[in-house]
């Protein structure tokens, strides 16, 4: 397409590589004055566990290699593209090599080299992460459900299914999450009610599918704390979509020095102790409004109640697996009743004490975007 | 135009819409893929667009309902994977192919025209969710039992699941029709000379495309039929609280969807392997072994489909590990036959071997950053991250959007005798490269850094929010490349530079014929004696368009 085939480069030519030359030391100056932060970028967070220093050193071969033959390859192209590009005026046919056999043996042998070599050192760091051990020190269920993990502590020779000493219901924050001790094994099972979620935490460098199975046993693996994280919290997130409130299903591990969790771990006996399951029931008089849960939504976005008088909530959670409450927020935002979470499918009463004319907002405090609604004193 | 008198039925040719609606010309039909699919790759590109404003910032600012959130990027998968990327690569087969082996149509013309027909009512049928209570919202891959609604509305509410499915199914027996066809045309209409290892790199990437499309698509079929029984007659195959199996879904699904993953690349590979050759007037380093790595990909295409299913635990690892970085090595056997292909060519840099070399140099990153996830444990900490999405785009975008657009400036001039504007061409080239790269670079660091896939909203506190924005840009900057494309188009088709019949001084036989073609393709042949007969030509080798012998009357259209 060249119209005029002088030997000058046309001015718009000109113009495209100034522009070129500008962006690109535009880009190494970024590159040199950011170098440990961008190089950083390129691998993933420090790790925590064990299994996060294997898959970390794997991760790091993995990368270098990659960032050779990325280099090399691309280099290639940019330098034959350079190199051998048509001068103007030029209609001599080049050589027209069809191929070279030893040069494509070679390119075929080297790659083939390079594969297997990785195939094998991730074989073997495979089998150390998925190692697991005969005793291990705690065991812990992860129940996954629509949008919630709560965390079921088993005792040491409990099978994936048998029933927990304790559950922790809240995923996050001081009194949630999943707390473990620094240094210890720990065994995980996974289990979901309902769709597929994925255990995922960055600095564990780690995630496991939660697949729903008919015999619900078949996701487990340990984890192992580093000893110098105890003190340290860390943030787990659902990975595998699993509906609208996929993005709120995170949560945290607490790592605890082992005698501080040897306490935590007698004050949570001793709680599920004193406390029965059983939730009180009857309320506290005054009429009695419905309310259920389902499918993580409320049937009702309003209710009604009387003035300056008690009722009760008579509230079902028909969700299987999936905790919800409901919580009454005045028009500031302050809390004025808190209800119990429980686990469904169950039905509780709530007894509300008496409140004062005017418009509150009624929420599940789990899932506190996807389930609310207004209530209506008057 | 033919001198012979043409049958009656010439008679019944209508101009206009008419024509168009009803052709079995392959010409035509290629043509409406390739607009159809364009069609459907803004709609898609907008809903991308949608979901990166959304995540531009910590947030959520305006999809309030996050429901349709997950709608966005169902369908923005969907549709690309399913209505732009295979079907495009389809209409360009559906036009060069014939044309490259010297016949004057497909197989089976009618067939031709149903398989093309299908989908833009698949695509309405899909679209139609968004109006009647939410499109499909499980992701492309719908996960059961996610995707099985038990749970009341959770995911997939209201008709557009059962939507996404019946458009799929359509897709599906479009594609598996067209497969055949394409298979009997390469088989049994090649011209006169034209051996199979004299085939042009563009038709054995389609035949080997052709083979996964029969093979890997009534999988799919299946999985689909299952799925649409579980969710309205009470079937039971995915549904774990029953008895079903979740993972099954999982094993059938990418059973098709990983060989899809060489259905929606290979053609373009070919469609590159075309253009490198005649912008650096060179043959193509090493045919055959970029026949067999063809084969191979295709063959082992079928051996790695549960490397998407590592973190499930319910597979066998080392084995889908070692198939998957098998796979790497024809790949990277192409790769360097492209390379030497380029060295000590004279390389023009017009606007098709800017893309074709946009698709070198950015598949490489695609193909590099694939392996990371075929080290298993390393997958554990990528698996459904934003390094899946990184990923993916540089294999779908990197490779097969810029190959597409590569095909498009080559091909323009044959299709509709003018050839695009080049000043445009480049400008586009400019805008898409830098955007492409500012959006699917930074997702690399964001997967790292633990952002998962498919949320609409993060924490404004764990480092995600610069890399996000710069994405978002790079996803407007995508967008804003359109434009000189759509302008480029309008005013070549008007007022563009003749094209003549060859005006990239091209190697095979579509180049042999006037731009655009007559409906029959061909009055003469050349001798066909290596796979460049154009350039044997040219250069003297072989005796310029041999009569072709009397084919009888030339096919029409029969009502």
């Amino acid at each position: 397409m060249s119209t005029s085939p002088g030997t000058r480069p046309s001015s718009g030519s000109i113009l495209a590589a100034l522009i070129a030359i500008i962006v690109f030391v535009g880009l190494a100056v970024v590159v040199v004055a950011n170098g440990p932060q961008i190089v950083r970028s390129f691998f993933p967070p420090e790790p925590e566990t064990a299994e996060g220093h294997a898959i970390f050193d794997l991760y790091t071969i993995v990368f270098v290699i990659a960032a050779i033959i990325f280099f090399l390859v691309e280099g290639l192209i940019v330098w034959t593209v350079i190199r051998y590009r048509r001068r103007p005026g030029d209609d001599e046919l080049p050589p027209q090599t069809h191929g070279h056999n030893f040069a494509e043996v070679v390119w075929t042998v080297i790659p083939t080299i390079i594969v297997l070599f990785l195939f094998v050192i991730s074989w073997q760091t495979l089998n150390t992460v998925e190692a697991t051990a005969a005793t291990p020190d705690l065991k812990v269920r992860a129940v996954a459900g629509q949008f919630q993990w709560s965390f079921e502590y088993l005792a040491p020779e409990a099978g994936a299914l048998d029933k927990p000493l304790f559950t922790v219901n809240v995923p996050t924050g001081d009194d949630g999450g999943l707390t473990l001790p620094a240094g210890k094994t720990t065994h995980l099972y996974l289990y979901s009610p309902d769709v597929i979620h994925a255990f995922y935490v960055p600095q564990f460098l780690f995630k496991r599918d939660v697949v729903p199975f008919a015999d619900a046993t078949r996701n487990q693996f340990d984890l192992k704390l580093d000893a110098d994280t105890a003190g340290q919290t860390f943030r787990g997130q659902c990975a595998e979509l699993c509906g609208t409130g996929h993005r709120i299903m995170v949560f945290e591990v607490h790592s605890l020095d082992p005698a501080k969790f040897q306490a935590w771990w007698e004050q949570k006996l001793a709680e599920a102790a004193a406390t029965p399951t059983p939730p009180p029931s009857g309320g506290a008089g005054g009429p009695v409004i419905d309310l259920t849960a389902q499918a993580v939504k409320f049937d009702k976005s309003a209710l009604e109640a009387q003035a300056n008088q008690p009722f009760t909530i008579h509230f079902d959670n028909k969700d299987q697996g999936t905790p919800h409450d409901v919580d009454i927020l005045d028009a500031n935002g302050a809390k004025v009743f808190d209800g119990q979470v429980f686990q469904g499918p169950a039905v509780q009463d709530y007894g509300v004490k008496p409140l004062g004319p005017g418009s509150y907002k009624f929420e599940c405090s789990v899932h506190p975007t996807l389930m609310f609604g207004t209530l209506t004193v008057q | 135009m033919a001198t012979t008198a043409l049958t009656p039925a010439a008679s019944a040719y209508r101009s206009g819409l008419y024509e168009w609606l009803t052709t079995t010309d392959h010409k035509k039909i290629g043509i409406l893929y390739v607009v159809n699919s364009f069609i459907f790759f803004f709609l898609a590109g907008i809903l991308a667009l949608l979901v990166r404003s959304e995540l531009a910032q910590p947030g959520i600012q305006f999809l309030q309902d996050e429901h349709v959130y997950n709608q966005l990027f169902t369908m923005h998968g969907t549709v690309m994977i399913f209505l732009f990327i295979i079907p495009m690569l389809v209409g360009f087969g559906n036009y060069v192919v014939p044309l490259q082996l010297g016949a004057p149509d497909m197989a089976f013309p009618r067939i031709n025209a149903l398989s093309f027909w299908m989908l833009p009512l698949a695509g309405i049928l899909l679209f139609l969710g968004f109006i009647a209570g939410g499109a499909a919202a499980a992701g492309w891959t719908s996960y059961a039992p996610l995707s099985e609604d038990r749970l009341g509305g959770l995911a997939s509410s209201g008709p557009g699941q059962d939507l996404w499915i019946m458009g799929l199914t359509l897709i599906g027996t479009s594609s598996i029709l067209g497969g055949i066809n394409f298979l009997v045309t390469i088989f049994k209409m090649r011209a006169p000379g034209l051996t199979m290892f004299r085939l042009p790199i563009l038709v054995w990437t389609v035949l080997v495309t052709s083979i996964l499309q029969v093979l890997a698509t009534p999988v799919l079929t299946s999985a689909l039929i299952m799925l649409f029984i579980d969710r309205n007659y009470g079937g039971h195959f995915f549904d774990p609280s029953t008895g079903g199996s979740a993972i099954m879904w999982q094993n059938i699904f990418w059973f098709y969807s990983h060989p899809a993953v060489y259905i929606m690349v290979l053609p373009a590979m070919g469609m590159i392997s075309e253009i490198l050759p005649v912008f650096s007037r060179k043959p193509l380093f090493g045919y055959k072994a970029f026949v067999f790595a063809t084969a191979g990909i295709g063959a082992l295409g079928f051996s790695v489909w549960a490397h998407h299913m590592f973190t499930t635990g319910q597979v066998f690892l080392p084995f889908f590990s070692l198939m998957t970085f098998l796979i790497a090595v024809p790949t990277g056997v192409k790769m360097f036959n492209w390379i030497f292909t380029l060295w000590r060519g004279k390389l023009t840099f017009s606007t098709p071997l800017l893309f074709a070399l946009g698709f070198l140099s950015m598949f490489l990153i695609g193909g590099i950053n694939g392996a990371f996830s075929a080290a298993v444990p390393v997958d554990f900490a990528l698996q459904d991250t934003y390094w899946v999405v990184a990923h993916l785009h540089y294999v779908l975008f990197g490779g097969s959007v810029f190959g597409v657009f590569a095909g498009v400036y080559y091909w323009f001039p044959k299709m509709t005798g003018r050839m695009l504007n080049e000043a445009l061409g480049k400008l586009q080239f400019v805008l898409i490269f830098v955007g492409f790269n500012l959006t699917f670079f930074p997702m690399h660091q964001l997967g790292l850094a633990g952002m998962p896939r498919r949320i609409a909203d993060y924490a404004s506190n764990v480092g995600w929010n610069e890399l996000n924005l710069l994405a978002t840009i790079g996803g407007f900057t995508i967008a804003l490349s359109m434009i000189p494309f759509l302008w480029n188009v309008a005013i070549s088709l008007r007022n563009g530079q003749i094209a003549g019949d060859d005006p990239w001084e091209a190697n095979t036989l579509e180049w042999a014929t006037s731009s655009p073609p007559p409906p029959y393709n061909f009055d003469h042949l050349p001798e066909i004696r290596s796979e460049r007969p154009l350039f044997d030509v040219r250069h003297g080798r072989t005796k310029p368009a041999a009569v072709m012998p009397d084919p009888g009357p030339a096919p029409q259209p029969t009502h």
